[in-house]
C-alpha cells in the first residue's frame, strides 16, 4: 500500500472506451482531450484506442459484429449510413432532448443533418467541413491573373474564369515537359470533389432525392463532366493520372495553381509551405451558382454501450465549444459544427494564412452532403470503373460513359443488398 | 487409473500427437475450422448483422450474373498463364548461374536474394514510381531507344503486363532457393560420367539437370500456380483494381465483397470456387506430372 503497488488509480469510475484513427498529430490532440475529460470528470475514465487509418473500418464492424465495441467511436461520414441502418449505434434523440444545455440551432444544419437517421439523431459531428479552392497567391501574380478571393466577391468566380486561370498558369520547359499545371485535384487521379462541385454548379447531380437510381446521364452532369475532361485533355492544365502519381506535382511543392480539397489541409500547409503566399477561396461558380460538398465524422456511441450517459457527456465535451475553439479556430484541423465559432471574429481573423477565412464559412453555408447512402462503396466502385474512362482519356465524350456508368449503378441500386 | 495412464502413453503415436499438438489444435481452431465456416456461409447471405440460407444462390449470382466475377477470373488466369513459366525459368535460370564455382558466389547469392525480402507493399509502391508513365526508369529507358512506353498503370491494355512483369521481382526468392539446393542435390558424377561420353553443356543440361530437377520444378509449379491464383498486395496498393478493372484480380475482388461490401456469403462462396479450381489444376499436374517428372529410384 505504501508504495502504491496494484491499487488501480481509475478503480469505482465508469470506464469508457474511446476509439479513432488519424495522423499523429490528430491522435496526440485526442489523446490530450481524453487526458482533459478526464480530469474534468472524476467520477469517468476515458481510454483512447488508437487504430492505424487503413484497418479502421474493417476493425470498427468487426468489433460491432462482434459485440466487442466501444463505447464511443469516430466513424467516417463515408460508411455511417451502412452501419447506423444495421443498428450498431444508439439513438440519441431522447439523450440530446434532455440535456437542456445541447440546442441543436447551434450548429450548422448540415453538421446535424449528416448525424440523422430517419429523423433521428444517431451521433455528432467532428472534423467537419466542405471543399473550397486552396491557391498559389504567388502564381496568380506572376500570371497577371485577378485574385480568385475578390473576383468570388464581386460574384466573377465563375468555371470560365477558373478555366482561363488554370491554362494561364500551366508552364513547360523548352522540352516541352510540364513544370507546373494550373490545378489539381486531391490524391492519386481522384477527381471527386472537383467533380461534385461541378455537377451541382450545371445543374446536374448524382443520385435522384430516394438515392434509388443514378442521374449521372442529366445534361448538367454531363457538361460538368466533359468540361473536366477537356480541363485535362484539350487544355491540359491538369495533371494527367500518370503526371499525377507519385506526388510529383503537388500544391505544397508549389507546381499546382489550384487545388480543390478539404478544409483540413491548413495545419498542413501551414506547416510546410513558406516559399509562396498561398490563401483559399470559394468553388468557381456555374449557372447553378457554386454549391460545395461537405461532409464529417460521426461521433457515435455503441448500441450496446453499458454507459450511454457518461458517453453521451464524453461527445458533448469533444463537441463543446471549448474544444472546437481548440481543434478548430486555433489550430484549424477543420471546420467548427458551432455558427457562434465559425462567425467569430477569432475564426475570421488570423494571423497565419490563410486569410480569407470567410471562404470557408461561405462555402459550409453553401454546401451539400453527397449523396452517401448503405449502398456508397459498391455504386461508387461502379462508378469509377467506367468514369475512368473519360478521366483517364481512353474516351472523350462524357455522355455515352456516363449513360454507362448509370446504366451500372442503377443495377447495384435495384439489387438486393448482400449479394 | 495408473495402469490406464501407461497404457496410454504406450499407444503407439501417442508421443508424436502430443508433440504436434500445439500445431494441431491451432490447424483445427485456424485453418480447418474457419474452411468449414466459410463453406456453411457460402450458403447464406451474411452481412455480419442478419443471417438467412439462401441454399446456391450466391452461386448462382456470380455464375449468371457477375460480370465482374468472370472479369477477374480471366484476368487471374491471364496473370496465371505468363508469370508462372515465367517465374520458373527466371528462378532456375538464376538458380543455375548462382550455382556457378565463381568468386563471390555468395555475395552474388545474397543480392539476388534480396529483393524478396522487401515486404511486398514496400515494393507494390517501388513498382509504382518504375511504372510511372512520365518519370518512371521503365519509359524513360525506353525513351532512350527510341520507344514510347506505354502508360502502364493507366492503360488497360498495358496493366496486366505490367503486373506479369513485376512479379519476376520473386523470381530470386524462396523459388530460386528451392531450384539451387535441387540443382546441388545432383551428384557430379552424373556429369563427368556424361562429359566422358561425349556429352556437351546443353545436352548435360537436357538429359542430366532437367531429369533430376524434375521434382522440385513439379514442387515449384504447383506452388506457383497456386500463389499467382491468389496475387492480391501488388493489385490493392498500386491499381486498385482498376484501370477500368483491368487489374481486379480475383482475390482482390473476394476482399472487395468480403471487407468492403460486407457480402460474407458471396466471398465465401468465391473462395470454395477458387479452392476447386486450383483443386482440379493441381489434380490434373498430379497427373501429367508421371510423363515428365523423374524420381531416382522410380522403375520408370
Amino acid at each position: 500500500m505504501a508504495c502504491g503497488c496494484g491499487v488501480d488509480p481509475n478503480a469505482g469510475k465508469v470506464p469508457l472506451r474511446y476509439m479513432a484513427w488519424g495522423n499523429p498529430e490528430q491522435m496526440a490532440l485526442e489523446q490530450h482531450l481524453c487526458e482533459e475529460f478526464n480530469q474534468k470528470n472524476p467520477d469517468v475514465h476515458v481510454s483512447f484506442l488508437r487504430v492505424p487509418g487503413d484497418e479502421y473500418g474493417l476493425k470498427m464492424m468487426l468489433m460491432l459484429a462482434s459485440h466487442t465495441a466501444p463505447d464511443v467511436m469516430r466513424v467516417d461520414h463515408y460508411n455511417f449510413p451502412s452501419l447506423v441502418e444495421k443498428g450498431y449505434f444508439l439513438d440519441l434523440t431522447d439523450l440530446a432532448n434532455a440535456d437542456t444545455s445541447f440546442h441543436r440551432n447551434d450548429f450548422f444544419p448540415q453538421a446535424i443533418d449528416e448525424c440523422l437517421y430517419k429523423g433521428r439523431l444517431f451521433g455528432l459531428n467532428v472534423l467537419f467541413g466542405g471543399v473550397l479552392i486552396y491557391y498559389n497567391k504567388s502564381m496568380f501574380r506572376e500570371a497577371g491573373l485577378d485574385d480568385p478571393a475578390d473576383l468570388a466577391k464581386r460574384g466573377q468566380w465563375t468555371w470560365d474564369r477558373f478555366r482561363i486561370s488554370a491554362i494561364k498558369m500551366t508552364k513547360r520547359d523548352a522540352d516541352g515537359h510540364p513544370t507546373q499545371f494550373g490545378f489539381g485535384a486531391p490524391g492519386s487521379g481522384s477527381t471527386f470533389p472537383v467533380l461534385a462541385c461541378a455537377i451541382w454548379g450545371f445543374g446536374g447531380d448524382m443520385l435522384d432525392p430516394t438515392m434509388t437510381h443514378a442521374v449521372f446521364d442529366s445534361p448538367g452532369a454531363i457538361r460538368a463532366f466533359q468540361m473536366i475532361a477537356d480541363f485535362r485533355w484539350k487544355d491540359h492544365s491538369c495533371p494527367t493520372q500518370a503526371q499525377d502519381a507519385n506526388s510529383l506535382f503537388t500544391f505544397e511543392g508549389g507546381k499546382l495553381g489550384m487545388v480543390f480539397d478539404f478544409m483540413g489541409m491548413t495545419p498542413r500547409y501551414r506547416k510546410v509551405i513558406h516559399k509562396f503566399d498561398w490563401d483559399v477561396c470559394p468553388v468557381p461558380s456555374g449557372p447553378f451558382g457554386n454549391p460545395t460538398l461537405c461532409k464529417g465524422n460521426q461521433l457515435v456511441i455503441s448500441a450496446e454501450s453499458s454507459h450511454p450517459k457518461e458517453a453521451w457527456r464524453f461527445e458533448r465535451f469533444m463537441t463543446s465549444e471549448t474544444t472546437e475553439n481548440e481543434l478548430y479556430v486555433k489550430l484549424r484541423r477543420c471546420f467548427p459544427t458551432r455558427k457562434a465559432m465559425a462567425y467569430s471574429p477569432e475564426y475570421l481573423k488570423s494571423s497565419l494564412p490563410p486569410f480569407n477565412n470567410w471562404a470557408f464559412v461561405d462555402s459550409v453555408a453553401n454546401s451539400r452532403p453527397l449523396p452517401i447512402n448503405d449502398r456508397w462503396s459498391e455504386w461508387m466502385t461502379a462508378f469509377s470503373s467506367e468514369i475512368d474512362n473519360l478521366i483517364a482519356g481512353r474516351e472523350r465524350d462524357a455522355g455515352p460513359v456516363l449513360r454507362r456508368a448509370k446504366i451500372k449503378v442503377d443495377k447495384v441500386l435495384a439489387d438486393e443488398a448482400g449479394f | 487409473m495408473s495402469v490406464n495412464r501407461r497404457k496410454l502413453t504406450h499407444q503407439p503415436g501417442f508421443w508424436g500427437f502430443l508433440f504436434i499438438s500445439p500445431w494441431l489444435l491451432g490447424f483445427l481452431i485456424f485453418t480447418a475450422g474457419p474452411m468449414i465456416a466459410s463453406f456453411w456461409l457460402s450458403f447464406q447471405k451474411y452481412d455480419l448483422v442478419s443471417i438467412r440460407y439462401v441454399g446456391v444462390e450466391n452461386y448462382r449470382r456470380l455464375f449468371q450474373e457477375d460480370p465482374l466475377f468472370w472479369k477477374s477470373l480471366k484476368n487471374t488466369v491471364f496473370y496465371a498463364l505468363f508469370s508462372v513459366p515465367l517465374g520458373i525459368t527466371g528462378s532456375l535460370s538464376i538458380a543455375l548461374l548462382l550455382n556457378q564455382n565463381v568468386r563471390g558466389q555468395r555475395i552474388f547469392r545474397t543480392c539476388f536474394y534480396l529483393p524478396s525480402l522487401v515486404p511486398s507493399v514496400a515494393s507494390a509502391l517501388v513498382w509504382q514510381w518504375v511504372f510511372n508513365a512520365d518519370n518512371g526508369i521503365l519509359n524513360t529507358t525506353l525513351r532512350l531507344i527510341g520507344i514510347t512506353g506505354p502508360q502502364w498503370l493507366q492503360d488497360e491494355r498495358a496493366t496486366p503486363w505490367a503486373f506479369i512483369a513485376m512479379s519476376l521481382w520473386g523470381v530470386g526468392g524462396a523459388r530460386m532457393v528451392i531450384f539451387l539446393a535441387g540443382l546441388q542435390g545432383i551428384p557430379e558424377s552424373y556429369y563427368e560420367a556424361a562429359k566422358l561420353d561425349g556429352a556437351s553443356s546443353w545436352k548435360c543440361f537436357r538429359k542430366v539437370t532437367l531429369p533430376l530437377l524434375s521434382p522440385v520444378m513439379f514442387f515449384n509449379l504447383i506452388l506457383g500456380v497456386i500463389g499467382s491464383f491468389q496475387v492480391f498486395t501488388s493489385a490493392y496498393v498500386m491499381t486498385g483494381g482498376g484501370p477500368n478493372n483491368a487489374s481486379l484480380f480475383y482475390a482482390l475482388y473476394l476482399f472487395r465483397n468480403a471487407f468492403n461490401y460486407f457480402k460474407l456469403g458471396k466471398a465465401s462462396a468465391m473462395a470454395w470456387i477458387l479452392f476447386t479450381i486450383l483443386l482440379v489444376l493441381t489434380l490434373i499436374q498430379f497427373k501429367t506430372s508421371k510423363r515428365w517428372v523423374h524420381y531416382e529410384g522410380d522403375d520408370k
